[in-house]
Parts: structure tokens; C-alpha cells; sequence
């Protein structure tokens, strides 16, 4: 995707014996990858959160009429238990890398910042991902099984998966920023929701109309678009900006 | 250095004298648009609703009468903040370019000035919202993303209040306030996205306003613009006062 840029100036320039920039985004995303198969820290964390949240969500709808549709709010649960989940997720991405001062070493390789941004970004979307894959099915199960969604509900992948780059993507740029503040945790979610709120209502949206087998060519369709577009836009900024906040 | 210090200083000042003149410039306009708006506008042209809809829960039909007149403070408000907030990711821009405080300091006065014209613009349409509709708030979307413009423009001021180290602080202001922008374009566009009943869309080349209309509003907006120059200007000014006196004070205690 945004590797594309990068990747042809690297090309074009002499060749020193350095690594391409492919490797070195391989090798910080493998860095990440390893500590968290070898820890187990980020998944278990925001699974066991993603499963509380969903309790919080089960006594929170406890007292609902029986004739409640849960089917029309299930598109905003789904969203709402996935920006909690990612907040924790984000928060703890830069907490190696600063406690331990891995990200001084890092920044210490002549290699493009945006490398760093990509790697991260790409660990933060697959653990996201690897808790989403866990705690939906988790959702249908504890809210969903009396219930009998639409035949589009399989449609639901298209906002989760651009929902998910994009959470990811600003995430990662704000939790570089937030993690040199005072306040860091409350920092994040106060910068961090808004900002994705466009993203929020859009993917909120298509979800629904998925799940409730609405009008997919005029509701759909533009919700995903438009989430998609805020997603090129707020990423190709996080890409060229993140190279001030990380050396800042 | 010394050099450039005074030529800054007095090219400042001569701005920093117009600022009150502005202000009061600015005040008087707007006054006189207000005056025009009631006196000069029909009643009820541009802003009307195309079919009767339901909003809150309450039809709302072409009655917006009187409570109309509020439309020539609240969109030249509404309009100023999104310039002023368009400023702060300019100077955004340039700090990041050129690392040069100043243009920090920019950031941040024109970031305050477009949170004061942000909250006024949020209590004018609320006092129209629970006229008109009877309630409080509506998830509508103009409100919402303007809401949000406010939550991204609070977020940037907690930021600044967060951070100890000044570079840093200045760099992710920075970079905050050009993200925090691009809010900016989604809230101006949204009502032609998402038809909206209550915001019409002004800004078109088919002249959504006759005269006697258009012209309390862009007198109501020159205004506006004035009185939002002159605060930046003279916000600026105490800042960078108050700045030459803490470094006063602290050559005095060497």
C-alpha cells in the first residue's frame, strides 16, 4: 500500500550494501511479532478486555424489553467493543519500545521513519485482527444465536476490514505521539476518538446495513467508501508526518 | 540576533496597532448586520426546508421565522473558525518546515481564537435547537462533526498541556492541528454528502441568498474576520510579552 513510495526512492538511490527497505520493514515487524508470540502479552490483555467488554454489554442490555431488536444496535456494539479493544491495544504497542529504549536503537538505523510507522501500524492491524477474529464470533454467540441476521451479514467483513487499517493507522501515529505525555492512557482515548469518529459513524453504518440486510447499493456501498477514503487520507498524513513525531 | 529581535518587534507592532481598531471595526459591523438582518433581510427566503421533514422528533415545516435571524451570527461564526483553525495548520505547516518557534506561538493563539469562535457558534446553534426543535441535541450530522471539530480542538490543548519539553511539544502541536484539520473540509462538506434539512448549503454559484439577505451576511462575516484578526493579533502580542518578560526576569536573576 503506502510501502510502494518508499520503496522506489530507496531504489533509486546508491547502493550501499544496506538492506532494502522491504527487509527492514520485514525484520521490525518480525521483531514485533516474535516478542508478542514469545510475551502473549498484547493478545491475552486485549482479549480478556474485548471478553469484558462484552459482559459490560450483556448487563448493560439485561434489562431490554423482550421485544428488542438487538439486530439494530449490533453494528454500534460491534464498533463500540472494537475501539475499546484497539485503545488498550495502541496504549501498550510503545511500551517496550520506550521502557526498555528499543526505539533509540531503532531510530539509530539509517532507515526511512515511515518504515517504523508501517511496521507498527502492520503488528498493531494483525493483533487487532487476531482479536477480532476471537471476540466477534464470541459477540454473535452471547447476543446473536436467538437472532436471524440478514443473508448479507457476511458483508459485515467489508467495514471490519477497513475500520480496522484505519483504527490502526491513526492509532499508531497517536500513540507515538501520546507516548512521550504526561496522562499518556487518557491522553490516547481523548485525541484517538474523535479523530477516528468519521471512521466510526461510516463503518457503524455499512455494519448495520449488513447485519439488518438494508439497501447495499445506497447505504452501503457510500458508507464504505467513505470510511475507505478517510482511510487513504488519514494514513498518507500519518505516513508523512510520522517522521517529526517519532525523531521528535 | 539582536538585530533581527527589534526588526520583529517593530514589524509587529505596527500590526498589533491595528488590532483594537479591528476589534472595534469588527464590532460595529457586525452590529450594523445584525441591525440589517432584521431590518433589511426578508423573513424567510434561502433557508427553507424543501419538504416538511422530521427532526428530533418534530416536524419541522418552512416556518423558521424570527429564529432564522440567529443564522446571521451563527454561520459567520461558524465560517471564522474553520479559517482560524485552517491558520493553525498553516503555521503547523511552516513549523514543521522550518523549526522556528514563532510560527509555533501562531499555531497555538490562532488554535484559541478558533476555540472561542467554536464555542459560540455551538451556543448560538443550541439556543436555535431548543427553540426551534424543543431539545437540547440532535446526533445531526453537521452538529455531530462540528461537535467533534470541538472534542479534536479541547484534545489539541491537553496535548500542548501535556507535553514539558517545548520542541516536542511544539512538534506534535503541530502535527496534531494539521490532522485535526482535516475535520475541517468533512464538516464544511457534509451537508452536501448528506442532505441535511436545517443547514442549506450557502456557498454555490446558483446564489442560494437574494441580496437584501446576502448582504447582512457577508457584512456580519468581514466583521467576524475582523474581530477574529485583532483577538489573534493581540493575543499574540501578550504572549510574546509575556515571553520577553520571563526571559527578562530570568537574565535579572543571573
Amino acid at each position: 500500500m503506502a510501502a510502494n513510495p518508499s520503496q522506489a526512492t530507496r531504489a533509486e538511490a546508491p547502493s550501499t550494501g544496506r538492506p532494502s527497505t522491504l527487509a527492514q520493514y520485514r525484520t521490525l515487524l518480525a521483531k514485533d511479532l516474535r516478542q508478542e508470540f514469545r510475551t502473549r502479552e498484547m493478545l491475552t490483555s486485549m482479549g480478556i478486555y474485548a471478553l469484558l467488554v462484552l459482559v459490560v454489554f450483556g448487563a448493560a442490555l439485561a434489562q431490554s424489553a423482550r421485544g428488542f431488536d438487538i439486530l439494530q444496535v449490533s453494528g454500534g456494539l460491534i464498533w463500540a467493543l472494537i475501539v475499546f479493544t484497539s485503545l488498550l491495544g495502541l496504549n501498550r504497542s510503545f511500551s517496550h519500545e520506550k521502557e526498555e529504549g528499543s526505539l533509540e536503537g531503532i531510530l539509530l538505523v539509517p532507515l526511512d521513519r515511515s518504515v517504523i510507522f508501517l511496521s507498527k501500524a502492520t503488528s498493531n492491524l494483525l493483533f487487532l485482527a487476531v482479536v477480532e477474529i476471537i471476540t466477534l464470533p464470541l459477540f454473535y454467540f452471547f447476543f446473536l444465536t436467538g437472532e436471524t441476521p440478514s443473508s448479507t451479514f457476511w458483508m459485515t467483513v467489508g467495514p471490519l476490514a477497513v475500520g480496522t487499517i484505519g483504527i490502526t493507522g491513526i492509532g499508531t501515529l497517536l500513540a507515538t505521539i501520546t507516548m512521550n505525555t504526561r496522562g499518556k492512557d487518557v491522553l490516547l482515548a481523548v485525541l484517538f476518538i474523535p479523530l477516528t469518529y468519521p471512521l466510526l459513524y461510516a463503518c457503524t453504518a455499512a455494519t448495520t446495513v449488513a447485519v439488518l440486510g438494508g439497501d447495499i447499493g445506497g447505504a452501503y456501498v457510500p458508507a464504505l467508501a467513505l470510511a475507505a477514503g478517510y482511510d487513504v487520507v488519514m494514513l498518507l498524513v500519518s505516513w508523512l508526518l510520522y517522521d517529526y513525531v517519532v525523531s521528535a | 540576533m539582536t538585530e533581527t529581535t527589534t526588526k520583529t518587534t517593530t514589524k509587529t507592532s505596527s500590526l498589533d496597532r491595528l488590532a483594537i481598531p479591528l476589534i472595534i471595526v469588527g464590532a460595529l459591523l457586525t452590529t450594523t448586520a445584525f441591525v440589517l438582518a432584521f431590518t433589511l433581510a426578508p423573513l424567510v427566503m434561502g433557508a427553507e426546508v424543501d419538504t416538511p421533514a422530521l427532526i428530533g422528533g418534530k416536524m419541522v415545516a418552512n416556518k423558521l421565522l424570527l429564529s432564522q435571524k440567529i443564522f446571521y451570527f451563527h454561520m459567520p461564526v461558524a465560517v471564522t473558525s474553520f479559517v482560524a483553525l485552517l491558520f493553525t495548520a498553516i503555521y503547523g505547516v511552516l513549523f514543521l518546515a522550518k523549526r522556528e518557534r514563532r510560527y509555533d506561538l501562531n499555531a497555538k493563539v490562532a488554535t484559541e481564537v478558533a476555540l472561542v469562535f467554536i464555542l459560540m457558534t455551538m451556543v448560538s446553534g443550541e439556543l436555535w435547537t431548543r427553540y426551534e426543535w424543543g431539545v437540547w441535541w440532535v446526533w445531526e450530522p453537521r452538529l455531530t462533526t462540528y461537535f467533534i471539530l470541538m472534542l479534536l480542538i479541547i484534545g489539541y490543548f491537553i496535548l500542548r498541556g501535556a507535553i514539558d519539553d517545548a520542541e516536542r511539544r511544539a512538534t506534535y502541536a503541530s502535527v496534531f492541528g494539521i490532522i485535526a484539520f482535516i475535520d475541517v473540509p468533512i464538516c464544511f462538506l457534509i451537508t452536501r454528502m448528506v442532505p441535511s434539512s436545517v443547514h442549506p448549503v450557502i456557498f454555490r454559484t446558483d446564489s442560494g441568498l437574494p441580496p437584501p439577505m446576502l448582504i447582512p451576511l457577508l457584512i456580519a462575516l468581514f466583521g467576524m474576520f475582523c474581530i477574529a484578526f485583532g483577538l489573534y493579533r493581540t493575543r499574540l502580542r501578550e504572549q510574546r510579552l509575556r515571553e520577553r518578560l520571563t526571559a527578562l526576569k530570568e537574565s535579572l536573576e543571573d
